[in-house]
């Protein structure tokens, strides 16, 4: 599913010149769960960018789902995108519109027939346990429930793989447990899972293979 | 996918609020006023067209022919350059012309000794010769012939009606070309600030792998709907003002320009003028948008 061979990732030129990523390699089957580990600053969030082709590598290949991310053009991009999720840090839930509309509103900018649209989302918000809040604004939700509205969003276009930036990252333990619940069950359906995280503990909780990221390489990959 | 955008396209105008508001205002403004000045060139135009055709040469004769040698007088002024049509007026023509001028006071003419008015010729222009120097050129021809006296008429007066249908046209389009622009430049503002409103909506778009065009096609439908809501507001405008204000004017109009009514711009100008607004709408949205993206 994913591929990475030597890749590298600097930003800026002469002495504002940083290196995000060096040398990392690394690949994920279809169906399996990854944590990427490591502190901030690792490169975490910029290699999940690098595979949804928010950023190129400086060298290096990338491979997403047999698709030669850096070489893609410009015009299928948003392929790539369709066929993954991704989870933020902080959901990004659109203010004006409900929990519901939230969802909607991505199954009709990706053009998903109109009578598809309704069932689908209220089958992404079951999958997270979020019906009973569908009519819901964003401001009335607990964090928690953003996260899920989030992931409920991401999975309702049924991607390949689901990218999760730090979702546990501003919630309690209680809530980053319920939403790592909601994570498993996703994957247990068959969606390939990397989830980047800074907190050790819940990395070590999932018992999944993690990868280890320190200063943008890639230190251990175990499990 | 077509309801979508043009949900989203509502959804932007109402987030423009005041802005987007005065953005149509602004586009009525202009509109209105090039909608003015294209009525007033319109029906000057119609004015000068129908004045053209009435543009007479005539040639006052030092005697009158015989009977006889009329026809081919008549026949010999016609085959000059710039002719189109002869007339022969008669002395007694002319006189009977001038007691029905006259109506009630007919009988001053009676009182006269003698029939003091000459005979003459009305030579109507081809209409290519309905111009001053076309007209210039054929009283030129008329005086050298030996029957002809003294001649008048031309086209001049007609050529300061156009002119002046000129200058109504070219201010219009420099009173509208002002307004346009500043319209553009508010539709520009109110786009700008519905894509700041948008960016996170933009992100989300952008990473969930929505298309360039369904990101970007709103924000210029958009700037559509107000170009095309200011004109339609102008547009009616127009009608309203016509409606009341012909009624009033054309007296004034016949008395003046010989017009009988004042003339609407037609279906296919209302639909350019309508057109137009959206175009002017859809460049504001263009220029934010590259600016926003810039």
């Amino acid at each position: 599913m994913i591929s990475l061979h030597h890749v590298g990732k600097t930003f800026g030129a002469g002495p504002g010149r940083h290196t995000a990523l060096s040398d990392v390699s690394f690949t994920v089957d279809k169906g399996e769960f990854v944590v990427l580990h490591g502190p901030s600053g690792a490169g975490k969030t910029t290699l999940l960018r690098l595979l949804y082709r928010d950023e190129v590598p400086s060298e290096g290949d990338v491979q997403v789902a047999g698709i030669d991310v850096p070489e893609l053009r410009r015009r299928r991009i948003p392929q790539l995108r369709r066929s993954i999720g991704i989870v933020f840090q902080d959901a990004k839930l659109l203010g004006g519109r409900t929990v519901f509309e939230n969802i909607a509103f991505v199954l009709r900018v990706i053009g998903t027939p109109r009578k598809e649209i309704t069932p689908r989302a209220f089958a992404a918000l079951k999958a997270v346990g979020l019906s009973a809040r569908a009519q819901a604004y964003p401001t009335q939700l607990s964090q928690g429930e953003a996260q899920r509205a989030s992931l409920a969003r991401a999975i309702a276009k049924s991607p390949l793989l689901l990218l999760a930036d730090e979702p546990t990252g501003n919630l309690d333990e209680e809530m980053a447990g319920e939403i790592l619940e909601v994570i498993r069950d996703i994957w247990q359906q068959g969606t390939t899972v990397l989830l980047a995280t800074h907190q050790a503990a819940l990395a070590a909780s999932l018992r999944r293979r993690t990868l280890w990221l320190r200063e943008g390489r890639l230190v251990k990959d175990e499990g | 996918m077509l309801s979508f955008l043009a949900s989203e396209a509502a959804r932007d105008l109402r987030r423009a609020g005041r802005v987007g508001l005065s953005a149509i205002l602004l586009i009525t403004l202009s509109l209105g006023a090039l909608g003015c000045f294209w009525l007033l060139s319109l029906n000057l135009d119609q004015a000068v067209s129908q004045w053209r055709e009435r543009v007479r040469v005539v040639a006052y004769l030092r005697e009158e022919p015989r009977a006889a040698a009329v026809d081919d007088f008549v026949a010999r002024v016609q085959a000059l350059e710039g002719v189109q049509r002869v007339r022969f007026v008669s002395r007694a023509e002319a006189l009977s012309v001038l007691k029905r001028s006259l109506g009630t006071q007919a009988s001053v003419v009676d009182q006269l000794p003698r029939n003091p008015l000459p005979a003459s010729i009305e030579v109507t222009p081809t209409p290519a010769a309905a111009t001053p120097d076309g007209t210039r050129g054929l009283s030129q021809r008329l005086a050298a012939l030996p029957e002809v006296d003294e001649v008048q008429g031309g086209a001049e007066w007609v050529e300061s009606l156009a002119q002046w249908q000129r200058l109504f046209e070219l201010t219009g389009l420099g009173v509208g070309a002002v307004l346009a622009l500043a319209a553009i430049l508010t539709v520009t503002t109110a786009t700008t600030l519905v894509l700041h409103a948008r960016r996170d909506e933009m992100e989300i778009m952008r990473l969930v792998g929505a298309t360039e065009a369904v990101i970007r096609l709103p924000v210029l439908l958009q700037g559509m709907a107000q170009g095309l809501l200011g004109a339609a507001v102008a547009l009616v405008a127009l009608v309203a003002a016509h409606t009341v204000l012909a009624p009033r004017v054309e007296p004034l109009l016949t008395l003046t320009l010989g017009l009988q009514r004042a003339v609407f711009l037609s279906s296919p100008q209302m639909v350019l003028l309508l057109t137009g607004g959206a175009l002017l709408g859809a460049l504001g949205g263009l220029l934010a948008k590259g600016r926003a993206y810039a």
